[in-house]
């Protein structure tokens, strides 16, 4: 399979690998699959007061494609709001990677994994308001 | 949708295949399919053969592997097999993934073969319960397609111990070169 420079380079020198505290309130932690072929996904976001992705990082278990999908998707997100976060859309990965028809199914995974982080952040703040009552 | 490798093979379709049978079957079709018995035949005979012989390999590998037979005999009942029909799997069963797969990554590192070997057996445990379940799964189906779509989660299930035990065979001939 031939990869474009820009996937090879993001396998070889990923961006924000890791993991951040999934218990700390303003983290939230997507978890995707891919079920087609049993690749796994998992992005973190960690977002200040004023909605901002100050940090985030991903890790997966998956082909080149989908570690470089999650590499530029973290690399995208970070000083973004999480409003504009959410409206990353998997294209926008597609073109920039220029990823071939059989891997479009990895940038949709890293959509997916941006959406869950972001789903996951946001139910942990409607948890901790209805818990102080505000 | 793919050839069905079971009438490729003319056996009967069933998740719960006779292993040695269908091994028994492949090596007699290869066998009488074997272009040395062809080599007095007209062209087009002989390339019919090998067109032959090439499905019965394919069809007798995907018969092997028991998400390709699953997959197969899914669609032998109609049901679509394709990346986009595939169920999201379970949160449970993603977190259980990330970890074992966390796992295996640090064990790598270390160069852990020990640790490797243990993980491999417990997530044999896990895929032999997987399987039996879709082996039960497609017998109490017996062929009605609401009931077999049921399983789809659990073949994704299968999916994602396959890549895991990839992953496994991967490192261990790293790490034994």
């Amino acid at each position: 399979m031939a990869y474009s420079n820009k996937v090879i380079d993001h396998y070889e020198n990923p961006r924000n690998v890791g993991s951040l505290d999934k218990d700390d309130p303003t983290v939230g932690t997507g978890l995707v699959g891919a079920p087609a072929c049993g690749d796994v996904m998992r992005l973190q976001i960690k977002v200040s007061d004023d909605g901002v992705i100050e940090d985030a990082k991903f890790k997966t278990f998956g082909c080149g494609s989908a570690i470089a999908s999650s590499s530029l998707a973290t690399e995208w997100i970070k000083g973004k709001t999480i409003d504009q976060a959410d409206e990353i859309r998997n294209t926008e990965i597609v073109e920039e990677l220029n990823l071939p028809p059989v891997k479009v199914h990895c940038s949709v995974l890293a959509e997916d994994a941006i959406k869950s982080a972001i789903a996951d952040f946001r139910a942990k703040q409607e948890a901790s308001r209805a818990l102080t009552g505000e | 949708m793919s050839v069905d490798p079971f009438r490729t093979l003319g056996i009967d379709p069933r998740f719960d295949l006779d292993l040695e049978a269908l091994d028994t079957r492949h090596r007699d079709l290869s066998a009488a399919l074997h272009p040395d018995r062809y080599t007095t035949k007209p062209a087009n005979e002989r390339r019919m053969a090998l067109d032959r012989a090439i499905n019965v390999n394919t069809a007798w590998r995907q018969l092997r592997d028991p998400v390709q037979r699953a997959e197969r005999l899914l669609e032998h009942h109609g049901i679509a097999i394709s990346e986009t029909t595939a169920p999201k799997a379970s949160p449970t069963l993603l977190m259980e993934m990330m970890e074992v797969r966390e796992e295996l990554s640090e064990a790598k590192q270390a160069r852990d073969l020990d640790r490797i070997g243990k993980l491999g057996q417990s997530m044999s445990a896990k895929e032999a319960e997987v399987l039996e379940a879709l082996r039960l799964g497609f017998v109490s189906a017996a062929g009605d397609v609401n009931t077999l779509r049921t399983l789809l989660p659990t073949l994704g299930e299968l999916r994602y111990l396959k890549r895991f035990f990839e992953e496994v065979e991967a490192i261990e001939e790293q790490l034994l070169d």
